[in-house]
Parts: structure tokens; sequence; C-alpha cells
């Protein structure tokens, strides 16, 4: 029943994201509009792909730092790829596809630094979740600094509208950039869905875990590369959208509970359709502007996510 | 009694920009290109002695010593040209600079300058300041008279593009507004009252104007002309990019009128 309800959901704001938008176009022509079959289709597609990875991302997360603020974009990722972004522009590298490129890269960047200073912490290869933590926190706001630097140093007027694409949106859809992601997120989906057992045990508490027989190294080095990779490319695609990665998992905590293998697909297609849903209000409530769809995310989210809580809570 | 009382009120409502000045201020401070080439324009490019680094018009400006880009004004670079007026564009970070310039006992003045109707009042002040009334009254009332203008009938459509991910368009509230309607080129985003606004790409696609309009100083088309979602819309696919330089289409001033022609001429191409 619960994955009736949540299916049918998916589906309804994958086809309301198709059929609604601030061009008016009629049903009868939505098959032939080149409007919708170039824009809004594939600006659907991403909506769906991005939200369930950004819903995947953050479900790990909080069970590898089994902390739960934890956020795709808390271990400093957001940081590094707005740093990436805007040394594109004052570099001027030009090119279509320089800026989301540059973006990617300076995730991986921050990526990488802070997987080595969660080494630091761990013994023997063992990434230490609380070092993750503090070690995202402290790239993503030096990276965060030096962006800031560069944006009132340089002269380019383009700088500022740097921090607009930053503050994340789904403008940029194409099929191209449909076929990159579709080809790209399957990998560090299916790492982190064949993790799921492990990370169950891992909620359970590191030592545990381990006598119930889970790799837990192994399994905390894998999860985390895995989620970060499906965060980076998210960010290069579509800016940093807030509040799915957050909170969905948490929805879907609460009504499918611990276990991962049911977890992290509803997170994802509970992802998938509250980002289609968030920016097909973000397109049409103020046509012809549009709202930043995080602002949307989170106009949304938070709502839904407090009323649960609050059931939660009583129950 | 009465007169020392009346002294310490006079004294006490003294700030330092009501001291009487001796003449027309001698050392300007201009942050803001517009007001730049007013002051050139009614003859007080002589007695300019800083200048933003965006001030490049006419080009004896760039003789003018740099105080900065003006975003927020640097308050010790403008006070150490030791100023006896400074002119700043009427914003929030402005406000703050010029009551600290007050404060260091510096003459300032706050200008509207959004649109073309703000060019005759904001001319018409830098001349009273100025003492050069006269010059500023002849170019006022031709900017007046451009204002006033009733638009030509569009015989084309163009979109403002101010940025592209994601798409920044100008709207009905904007200067580059007011420019293409007396070039003849309906705004396709004259629904959208502020200046500015984000906007889906499927509107501009939907809308379908003409011309695409990107204020750019180069003459390469911008490299969203190549990303697929844009070849959406028919203006992009053609290549049909008008390359506005900023220096004469992005600030109303003395030269508005020339942009208007210059748009037309590229329009009509």
């Amino acid at each position: 029943m619960k994955w009736t309800l949540l299916i049918a959901i998916a589906i309804v704001a994958f086809a309301a994201s198709v059929v609604f938008g601030p061009a008016a176009v009629p049903l009868s022509e939505l098959a032939r509009s080149d409007i919708v079959w170039n824009l809004r289709a594939p600006r659907a597609v991403l909506a769906f792909l991005v939200g369930g990875s950004l819903g995947v991302a953050g479900a790990a997360l909080q069970a590898l730092v089994r902390n739960p603020l934890a956020d795709p974009f808390l271990l400093g990722l957001s940081g590094g790829a707005g740093l990436g972004a805007v040394s594109a522009i004052a570099l001027h590298l030009t090119g279509p596809w320089a800026l989301p490129l540059a973006a990617f890269v300076g995730a991986l960047a921050a990526l990488g630094l802070v997987y080595r200073l969660g080494l630091i912490g761990g013994a023997g290869g063992a990434l230490d979740p609380r070092i993750l933590l503090l070690g995202g926190v402290a790239v993503g706001a030096f990276a965060a600094a030096i962006t800031t630097a560069i944006v009132s140093l340089a002269d380019a007027a383009e700088l500022r509208n740097a921090f607009l694409w930053l503050w994340g949106g789904l403008s940029a859809a194409s099929w191209q950039a449909v076929l990159l992601v579709a080809l790209y997120v399957p990998v560090p989906l299916l790492v982190l869905v064949a993790a799921a057992r492990p990370l169950d045990l891992l909620a359970l508490g590191e030592e545990p875990a381990r006598y119930l027989g889970a790799d837990v190294d192994v399994v905390k080095r894998r999860v985390y590369v895995a989620a970060s990779l499906l965060t980076a490319a998210a960010v290069a695609v579509s800016g940093v959208i807030g509040f799915v990665g957050l909170v969905v998992p948490h929805i879907a905590r609460l009504t499918w509970g611990h276990r991962h293998r049911a977890l992290l697909p509803a997170a994802f297609l509970g992802g998938g359709a509250l980002l289609a849903f968030a920016d097909t209000l973000a397109r049409t409530v103020v046509a012809p502007r549009e709202l930043p769809v995080g602002v949307v995310t989170a106009l949304i989210g938070v709502p839904v996510f407090a009323f649960l809580l609050r059931r939660w809570s009583i129950a | 009694m009465r007169r020392l009382l009346f002294a310490v009120l006079v004294f006490a409502g003294c700030r330092p920009s009501d001291r009487p000045a001796v003449g027309p201020p001698q050392r300007i401070v201009s942050l803001l290109p517009s007001f730049t080439e007013i002051l050139f324009a009614i003859g007080a490019g002589d007695r300019l002695v800083g200048r933003t680094t965006w001030c490049d018009y006419p080009p004896a400006a760039r003789d003018v010593p740099s105080v900065g880009d003006g975003m927020p004004p640097n308050i010790e670079a403008v006070a150490a040209r030791k100023p006896d007026l400074v002119v700043l564009y009427n914003s929030g970070p402005n406000v703050t600079a010029a009551q600290q310039l007050e404060r260091l006992g510096i003459q300032t003045v706050l200008l509207e300058l959004n649109r073309l109707e703000d060019l005759g009042p904001a001319t018409r002040r830098l001349g009273q300041l100025t003492g050069l009334g006269h010059a500023a009254d002849s170019l006022a009332a031709a900017m007046d008279s451009l204002s006033a203008r009733p638009p030509p009938t569009p015989t084309t459509s163009i979109a403002f593009v101010v940025w592209d991910n994601p798409p920044i368009i100008i709207g009905r509230g904007s200067y580059l507004h007011q420019l293409a309607a007396l070039a003849g080129a309906r705004n396709v985003f004259d629904d959208i009252a502020a200046p500015s606004a984000q906007v889906s790409l499927e509107t501009i696609a939907a809308r379908n104007p003409q011309w695409i309009a990107v204020l750019a100083d180069s003459t390469e088309t911008p490299s969203f002309a190549k990303r697929p979602e844009w070849r959406s819309v028919h203006a992009v696919r053609d290549g049909r990019f008008l390359l506005l330089p900023g220096t004469l289409f992005g600030r109303p001033g003395p030269r508005s009128a020339a942009a208007v022609r210059e748009l037309r001429a590229r329009l009509s191409r």
C-alpha cells in the first residue's frame, strides 16, 4: 500500500511536470511541441534523477555519520563545486560545458580532501565519521571563503551571477545532460543499494556492526565515496538544491523504518517526486517569472517534515 | 543670554555638510559612470579628482585617478582624494557610505539614476551643485525630450538576456526596456514590472523574440548559444544576437540618444 501510494505520487509528479509549464501548450499538441519535447521533458527527467540521487545520498550519509542533520551538501561538496564554478568564470573558461565540468571537478576535489581528512582520525584506513563531518564543514567553509575572495577581487561582472547558478536550478536541462546523468548515477546508486545490509548494521554502531560480520571500514569508504559522487553529479547539473537530501530520507525513514533495502529506493522515488513537483511549482506559480527551486523544496519539504515529526513523536 | 542660546542652537543645527560653501565644489569624486559622463558633458570634467574603475567615458575620464569599483565605495580611498563633493548613486550601501563621508566633513549628494526620466533631474542637480546650471539645463532639456518621446510602433521584438543559467531577463522597469522601445523593438517581457527577473527557458522559447540582446564587450556570441537547451529558442538557433557594448548601452547618460540610434541601426541591419 505504501509502495503503491509512493509510486503513484512519483508518476503524478513526473507527469505534472511535463504537462504544466509557463508556456501554454494544449494537451493535444503535447507530444509534438518543441518546447515540451526539448525543454520541459528533459527538465522533468533531470529533476527526477537529481532529486532521487539527493534523496539516496542523504539517506546513506545520515546512516554513515549517524547524524540526523547530515545532508549531501554538508560534507563540503557545495563549497568545492562553488569554488570550481567561480574559478571557471574568473579564468574565462568559456564553452558550453565549462561551468558544470568545473563544478564537478571542484566537488571531486572537496570529496578527496574530506576523505583524506576522514582517514586521519581512524586507524588503518578506517574513516572516522565525526572527523568526516567536521572535515566536511571545514573544507566547505574554506572553499566558500576562497570563492568569496575571488568574487570580491575579480572585476568580471559575471561573477556575481555565479552565485545564482550555485543556489540551484534546473534551467540547464537538456537531453544531453539527462543522458550523462542517466549513464552516471546508476553506478553509485547500485553501490549504495548493495551496501543496504551493512548500512542497517552500521546504524547499530560500529562495534556491533563489526561483531555482526560487516566489513565496517570498507562499507564506510564505499558509502562515503558513492554518496559523494552522486552529490557531485547533482551539483554539476543543477547547483545546490537544498532540503531534498535532508528531508526526504527522514520522511522515508518515518514511513519505511530503518531497513535500507526499502529505505533507499523509497528515498529515490520520494526525492525524485519532490524535486519534480517543486520544479513544476517553481516554473508555474509566478509565471512568467520563475522561483529558485530550492525555495520551493524548502517550502514544501519543511512543513511536511514538521507534520510527520509531530505525528511520530505523538506515536 | 538669549543670543548665546541662539548661537548654540545654530551651532548644533550645523552638520558639516551644511557649512556655507565658499564657492562651487572644485574637487569632485563621481561614483557612477553615468555621473562622470554628465559632469564631463556639462563642463565639470576638469574638477573631477576621483572616479570608479567603470568610468571609462569620455576618454579623458581615464586620466582621473580611480578610487576602486565603488561597490561599495572605499571610504578611505575616496577621502584620500580630499574631495569637497562626492556624487553617489542612491542605493542602500551608498547611503551608509554617504553618511560616513559626511562625518568626515565631505559634502555628498545621492541621486536616482535608474531610468531615462531620472537623467534630466540628476543633470540639473549636478548643474546647481557645480555652478554650471546653464550648460546643465540645456543638456537636461535634451534628455527630457528623449524620455518624453513617444516610442514608435515596434517593428521587431527583443529579449535582453542578462544571464543564462538561471535565465535572467530585463523587464519593463529597466532602462534597457526604454532604449528598446525608443529604437522600435518590443521587449517580449514587457509584462514583467521589475527591472530584471528570472524566467524559465521555455517562456523565452514560447515568446519567441526576433532578437536576443546581450550586454557584452566582446564580439563573440555568448557561450550559452552552444548549449543544447538554448537552441530551442529560434533567435538563438538562427544566431540573431545583438551584442551591445556595456559602456554605451549599460548606463543612462548623455549618450542615451546615441544608444537609441545605434540600437535602431543594428535592428534594421
